[in-house]
């Protein structure tokens, strides 16, 4: 009957109409990744927003800004290319498929064996101690000992949660040998949220309300405090991270030449002192110098 | 004379004692209380609940000063709100109508396939639809290989949108279903009787009579839309496109003020409803207008002929 | 308005058979229509004559049987294929239909149902459809009320306007559902009043299922007892009506008259 099958093709045809008005993909430069950023001459970066001082959005300027921004923007430019973003969900970054949405990723992320699986690694751009803060009334946890059979907020997904789950391995760089951090919180009650930011607001509720500890970057915590949460950081940190640049390994164009330009930009920014600055800008301090973990 | 008579026996006149005072006076209270509006005293009810909360919040010590400050940035994301849901209703209801007239159909594919749709998207969550839109279709795209893998690798926006007229469009065809059906079957047979053809009959019969049945739970829908457009920030929304609840949590969690954040949001999004919900009434007492006899010699449009017996 | 020129204006309905599931509605009817002639159907309700009518036009899909209007033939049974279908859209567009519930437009005015079915299905430009609607309003009684809408119109008036719009379609036979039985005593007669002009002046081919055995005197040419599936009486409406043959007939007509 022709009104059945007409609804039907119709109703094809408008699904289709709707998947061809979509977005288009990337222009396919010659296979090649490098080649494909150089021609449509933008590096798209992913960043996670929520996430200071690594990156936030800046109200006024309506722009992103933050120590991980600021990383990105000077690698572009040594491409020699403009920096465009995406905001992706965290855990849409670290699991590689990115669909070519966008490039790279310049989110302070530390090299595990299972992102290494999904994701190219650059040498780290930086370190940063992963600590833990407690509510500013707590006096009874004063080091990781504390924090036994605690209720403790971490950020899902990321080192922090692994590392409570004593599965956290974080390799030096990309071709080392991953090691394997052991927690030194016995039996924790682990909470996970979508970002630390969350976790910590949580936290600030009360004492032992919600939360009891949250671990997350050093950084983070102390722009917590800045911005007048009532939490304090206790004990010494937890272990050192690398965190470097990343790019999707299951990318249709070839990254490989990606990956080395990168990983020579970051050495570069290394050698001229560039790192160094921009951490004394974020951090006050720098943090792009291995440390050992302790 | 004597009030009151023999001792067990019955008394002849009210007796004074202060129960009767109290009696009377809470007589005297619910007389007057009668005596006030209903809409005064609910307003009263109303502000007093709205004042309750202004001191809990004020006691609760809610930074209300960053609160202030950011709703300017966090209202600027109403008009993409607006955008997204206004976008994705028109789809929506192209989508129902070929739904409905699915479900409608002797043609077996036809039925088919809007059954398998309207059960997919009513049966799982949006926030899964979501999700699986915009990750798991580019994955296919790439099994399908060029040019699919382009095609099926959305934007943020459009993954929402499209997420969200598929999934409103898989409700709605109940409702365009309904309507259409709300239209008297002897309409549909004098339009047959004319000679006209199935697409004849519903685009100048059924449809736009159907249309007044459709259009107030419509309305309704679109409001609904405008709350789960939230849901589209989970997908990481850019910058240029950032909706209520995107803005409200990236300045939230930038400044470490999540609840101050999103109970922004909240009164934004009741601001929203609220006055959509007005403009909804309006319609819907417009339409229903419609049914009512005009005056002799008044053209009142599109209304309905009572079906069976005699009028006067 | 007029009729076309002879030939083909018959109305013939051979071995019509139709069954609701199990139960047999139309046991077999044949009838054959001339050009001009008016027949009235009756019988008691459930024998089958509103089936009857609405198989002529295919409201109803017959069981069996062929249905023949203006030299258009129609198998019934089986199947509805895209031939079919066209054949029985060509086959509507020379019957004119009238309902016992009216069923005008409700979104349209008086005279916007009137040029629908010539505008929308035989495609006349609009201006020329509503100088002929006009006429057919006034000639219905209702010029004044070509702007109303149904729910602004007593069911005698909608009546009026429903037979002015099946008109408006030049058909070569009308048919009749019960044209009246929906309508408040005081508004059969400006039906009916209609219906008659319709025959007298215009020599209209109808086929009326309806009560008014009174109307049936004056205007039919032939009557058709319908009981229980089948036709079991035809003839004139004074043989009829004074003479019946069949005791179903007699019994039908003392309970009605």
């Amino acid at each position: 009957m022709s009104k059945g099958r007409s609804a039907a093709l119709a109703a094809l045809a408008l699904l289709l109409a709707t998947v061809l008005v979509a977005c288009g993909g990337d222009d396919n430069g010659g296979g090649d990744l490098l080649a494909a950023i150089e021609d449509k001459e933008a590096l798209t970066v992913s960043t996670d927003p929520a996430y200071p001082p690594q990156s936030k959005l800046n109200e006024e300027t309506g722009e992103y800004e933050g120590f991980d921004i600021d990383v990105a923007t000077e690698i572009a430019e040594r491409l020699g290319v403009e920096v465009a973003w995406e905001a992706p969900a965290w855990d849409t970054i670290i699991a590689g498929n990115w669909n070519g949405r966008w490039d790279v990723s310049v989110g302070s992320m530390t090299i595990t064996p299972e992102r290494a699986e999904v994701l190219h690694f650059t040498p780290p751009y930086y370190y940063t101690p992963a600590a833990f803060a407690v509510h500013e009334d707590n006096s009874t946890i004063t080091d990781a000992n504390g924090l036994a059979g605690k209720k403790i907020g971490v950020c899902g997904g990321c080192t922090y949660d692994l590392y409570l789950q004593n599965k956290l391995e974080i390799a030096r760089d990309e071709s080392a040998e991953p090691e394997k951090v052991e927690s030194a919180v016995a039996n924790p009650k682990i909470r996970t949220y979508d970002t630390d930011s969350t976790a910590i607001q949580d936290l600030g509720l009360g004492d032992g309300r919600r939360l009891d500890a949250v671990i997350s970057a050093l950084p983070t915590l102390q722009a917590a405090i800045k911005a007048g949460s009532p939490i304090k950081i206790v004990g010494e940190p937890l272990y050192y991270e690398p965190l470097s640049v990343a790019v999707d390994r299951k990318s249709e164009l070839d990254p490989t030449s990606l990956v080395d330009r990168l990983s020579e930009i970051v050495d570069e920014m290394h050698e001229d002192g560039t790192l160094s600055e921009l951490s004394q800008k974020w951090y006050a301090t720098d943090l792009t110098v291995a440390e050992t973990s302790s | 004379m004597t009030i009151g008579s023999e001792s067990g026996g019955e008394r002849v006149a009210p007796p004074l004692p202060p129960a009767g005072e109290k009696r009377s006076r809470r007589e005297g209270l619910e007389l007057y209380s009668a005596r006030i509006p209903f809409t005064l005293k609910l307003a009263a009810v109303w502000a007093t609940i709205l004042g309750l909360l202004v001191v809990l919040f004020a006691a609760a010590d809610f930074d209300t000063a960053w609160m202030r400050e950011h709703t300017g940035f966090i209202a600027k994301g109403i008009t993409w709100t607006i955008v997204i849901a206004v976008l994705a209703i028109i789809l929506a209801c192209l989508l129902a109508l070929l739904g409905a007239l699915g479900r409608l159909s002797h043609n077996a594919i036809a039925v088919g396939l809007t059954g398998f749709y309207t059960s997919f998207f009513r049966g799982t969550p949006l926030i899964v639809q979501l999700f699986l839109i915009y990750l798991a279709l580019p994955q296919i795209g790439l099994a399908l290989g060029d040019p699919w893998a382009d095609l099926l690798t959305l934007d943020v926006l459009t993954a929402g949108v499209l997420a969200l007229a598929l999934n409103y469009g898989a409700y709605m065809t109940e409702i365009f279903r309904a309507g259409i059906q709300s239209v008297g079957h002897g309409q549909s047979e004098a339009a047959e009787a004319l000679g006209m053809t199935y697409s004849q009959k519903m685009r100048r019969v059924v449809l736009p009579q159907a249309l007044r049945v459709i259009i107030p739970p419509t309305g309704n829908e679109f409001i609904a839309m405008m709350k789960d457009t939230a849901l589209v920030s989970f997908l990481g929304t850019s910058i240029e496109q950032m909706e209520i609840f995107r803005r409200a949590q990236l300045v939230g969690k930038a400044d470490f003020r999540n609840l101050e954040a999103l109970l922004v949001a909240a009164l934004m999004y009741w601001g929203l409803t609220t006055i959509f919900q007005y403009f909804q009434l309006r319609l819907e007492r417009r339409l229903s207008k419609a049914y009512v006899r005009g005056t002799a010699g008044v053209a009142v449009a599109g209304q309905r002929v009572p079906t069976g017996p005699s009028q006067t | 308005m007029s009729p076309t020129s002879d030939g083909m204006l018959d109305v013939r309905v051979e071995g019509l058979r139709k069954s609701f599931g199990t139960h047999e509605v139309l046991k077999g009817i044949d009838l054959a229509i001339d050009r001009g002639e008016v027949v009235v159907l009756f019988g008691r309700s459930g024998s089958g004559k509103s089936t009857l009518l609405r198989c002529i036009n295919f409201l109803e899909e017959p069981t069996e049987g062929t249905i023949e209007v203006a030299g258009i033939r129609v198998e019934g049974g089986g199947f509805r294929t895209r031939a079919k279908r066209d054949r029985i859209r060509q086959l509507r567009i020379r019957t004119g239909m009238v309902f016992q519930d009216f069923n005008l437009f409700s979104h349209r005015t008086a005279l916007e149902n009137v040029i629908e079915g010539p505008v929308v299905v035989l495609g006349k430009p609009r201006r020329a459809a509503e100088a002929s609607g006009r006429e057919l309003l006034s000639m219905v009684g209702l010029p004044e009320k070509a702007d109303h809408y149904p729910i602004q119109l007593s069911g005698g008036q909608q009546q009026r306007v429903a037979i002015a719009r099946a008109l408006a379609m030049d058909p070569a036979v009308m048919l009749f559902d019960e044209p009246t039985s929906a309508l408040d005593p005081e508004l059969i007669g400006e039906v009916l009043g209609v219906m008659r002009r319709l025959a007298t002046e215009l020599r209209m081919t109808m086929l009326v299922v309806s009560h008014e055995m009174g109307f049936a005197r004056e205007v039919a040419s032939r009557m058709a007892f319908v009981h229980d599936g089948q036709i079991i009486e035809e003839g004139p409406p004074e043989q009829v009506l004074k003479d019946a043959k069949r005791p179903e007939t007699r019994r039908f007509l003392e309970a009605v008259l």
